[in-house]
């Protein structure tokens, strides 16, 4: 593994300076396809205040394509013109040019993408008001990576979660960095376990606004929200399927919690497991076809894996005395969980067919991990600050950054669809 | 009123005051008030004298009878809660770690809870049983988990006679600990089943 420390400077005419660090993990397989790019920092137009276009768009911009793993950001000399002839000496092989100016109130961005040759890979012009500056960077950036290998970034993903900020527990999102969190949930009341829907319009969870733990569907086009009556205790853990309208999540008759589905318009409600043990948890597999779950039927929480008609159950945990929040990763060859190593939790991700695992060690306890769309991030909730906070980390463990800060915040739950 | 007498009300009324919760929980016998002696005397004979008037602590000990009210349960669902948890008429039943089954203790906590619940001032209410776990798990699971104590529990005040259609229960899982310590003193008052009076 080879890290790549990189001190970006800018220098503008004007005499203003703009310095952004940044580190980047590259890992050994990576390394050979990452492309070398040279961002020189935006040309503005008059008027123009530097510090805050390179806190809104400039450095969120540098930031994510950083982290892309599909480009390795060349240093720049200061208050030299970025010709081919310095990418050739800075060995890069492509260049971001870009421009900022102001219409009445909107902001116009112009991206230009070229390579040494001068041929242009993309170019793009972005308006939009002042709060929209840093969700420019992040199309930027998506669009930076879909160029060069045709697939879409991770950078206009969501991250849902749960926040005790502004008093009872309810669910807010943030960009993937962090950036933007809001709330979208106003029960006043314990609000829980957020988790999308397949195209991202939807969101189901769990809230006790009632009394009861219900489960709820809001929609992100509007219509309000609705709960579903699935005539069961708990409700919790719900989760869509990949590829039908069907709703996973942990009933209970007579304290007897088991993994039931149902159809999202509250018809066709299914028992899937019927053993007088706790079920818990489940999680779909990437193309619908199995369910992940947590049983306590070997005397201990672990993770077991069946066919979505119930059928076919096999155990996939062994190590590890407590085991539970397991979810597929985006390809659906590893599934990741928490795990109790030494009585500490941690996230351990494991092959889903052979179940050999490593651990993704941290401070604190490590809880409920959530893969980005990509497969290439993992973010999760951690105690180790001594409240509970939202981090992200790449699915080798490297890179690791706190996203959340205000308040308690968990159960993080990642959009599912790249956009 | 004269200054002097303001005083001696004002001292009247405390000590009623001081007198009457010492006679709300008074179990014991009001002791007899000492009687004239009788004596023998001539019919038309002169009273005795009056012994020497007493002062005024006797004063209010001869004069005030002791006042015993009878306490209505009360009616306010908070009231209500904090009294019957206070007084022991609903207990708590706790939990070993990542268990669900009763432990004696527990089963006693029940038992007295139960019979009150079908009492006169219990019949009253219906009863929120609410399961919680301590942190050291995991929410989902324990979210599962405090479905299943809470419902052990219900079962269990089942058997001892309680109307099942008057419970309802809950699982708060680790949400809504009781102790937000993070020992094990703490982990034991947190892994329960709670007793929560609610309206009929």
């Amino acid at each position: 593994m080879k890290v790549i420390r990189i001190v970006l400077i800018a220098s503008l005419s004007l005499g203003a300076f703009a310095q952004t660090e940044i580190t980047t993990t590259i890992g050994a397989n990576q390394a050979a396809s990452v492309t070398r790019i040279a961002i020189p920092f935006p040309d503005l137009a008059a008027g123009l205040d530097s510090a805050q276009i390179n806190s809104a768009f400039f450095a969120p911009l540098t930031r994510d394509v950083a982290a892309s793993g599909v480009f390795a950001i060349a240093p720049l000399p200061p208050l030299v013109p970025v010709t081919s002839d310095l990418l050739k000496r800075i060995n890069a092989t492509v260049a971001l040019h870009l421009t900022v100016r102001k219409e009445g109130n909107d902001y116009v961005v112009g991206a230009r993408m070229v390579d040494t040759t001068g041929t242009e890979l993309y170019a793009r012009q972005y308006r939009g008001p002042e709060i929209a500056l840093t969700k420019t960077a992040h199309m930027i950036a998506d669009a930076m990576v879909r160029a060069i290998n045709g697939k879409p970034g991770v950078f206009l993903s969501q991250i849902a979660f749960a926040s005790d900020r502004e008093g009872s527990w309810e669910i807010f999102l943030m960009d993937w960095d962090g950036g933007n969190q809001r709330r979208i949930t106003y029960h006043n009341a314990l609000t829980i376990l957020p988790s999308w829907s397949p195209d991202n319009d939807r969101m189901v969870y769990t809230s006790f606004a009632r009394g009861t733990s219900d489960m709820y569907i809001i929609n992100r086009r509007g219509g309000g929200r609705i709960r579903i009556h699935t005539g069961l205790a708990l409700n919790t853990s719900a989760t869509f399927s990949p590829v039908s309208n069907d709703i996973a999540f942990v009933g209970s008759v007579n304290g007897n919690p088991d993994i039931y589905v149902i159809k999202d318009d509250g018809s066709n409600l299914r028992r899937l497991t019927t053993s007088p043990t706790i079920e818990s948890t489940p999680d779909w597999s990437p193309n619908g076809r199995q369910i992940s779950f947590t049983s306590g039927r070997s005397g201990s929480p672990q993770i077991y894996i069946m066919d979505a008609e119930g059928t076919n159950v096999r155990r996939l945990s062994f190590e590890g005395e407590w085991n539970d929040d397991a979810t597929w990763s985006p390809t659906g060859e590893e599934i990741a969980y928490t795990s109790r190593v030494s009585g500490r939790f941690q996230i351990r991700v494991a092959n889903a067919v052979t179940g050999e695992s490593r651990i993704l060690a941290g401070e604190g306890s490590n809880e409920q991990p959530t893969w980005s769309p990509d497969g290439h991030w993992i973010a999760f909730q951690s105690n180790r600050s001594g409240r509970w906070e939202i981090y992200r980390m790449r699915a080798d463990g490297t890179d690791l950054q706190q996203l959340t800060f205000n308040g308690e915040n968990k159960e993080p739950d990642w959009s599912k669809k790249l956009e | 009123m004269s200054k002097k007498w303001k005083v001696f009300a004002s001292t009247l009324a405390v000590l009623a005051l001081a007198l009457v919760p010492a006679c709300k929980h008074a179990t014991k016998t009001v002791a007899p008030q000492p009687q004239p002696p009788v004596v023998e005397a001539p019919a038309p004979a002169v009273a005795p004298a009056p012994t020497q008037v007493p002062a005024p602590t006797d004063f209010v000990k001869t004069d005030t009878q002791p006042t015993v009210t009878e306490e209505e349960f009360p009616r306010n669902l908070e009231d209500a809660n904090r009294v019957a948890q206070e007084r022991g008429y609903i207990r708590d039943a706790f939990f070993g770690y990542d268990e669900s089954t009763l432990s004696a203790d527990a089963q006693s906590a029940l038992s007295a809870s139960a019979t009150w619940l079908k009492g006169k001032d219990g019949a009253a209410y219906n009863l929120l049983i609410e399961g919680h776990c301590d942190e050291r798990g995991t929410e989902q699971y324990n979210l599962a988990l405090g479905d299943k104590r809470a419902n052990v529990v219900k079962e269990y005040l089942q058997t001892l006679g309680v109307d099942g259609a008057r419970i309802r229960t809950v699982s708060y899982g680790e949400e809504r600990p009781f102790d937000p310590g993070h020992d094990e003193s703490a982990w034991q008052k947190n892994r329960r089943a709670h007793l929560v009076l609610v309206g009929k």
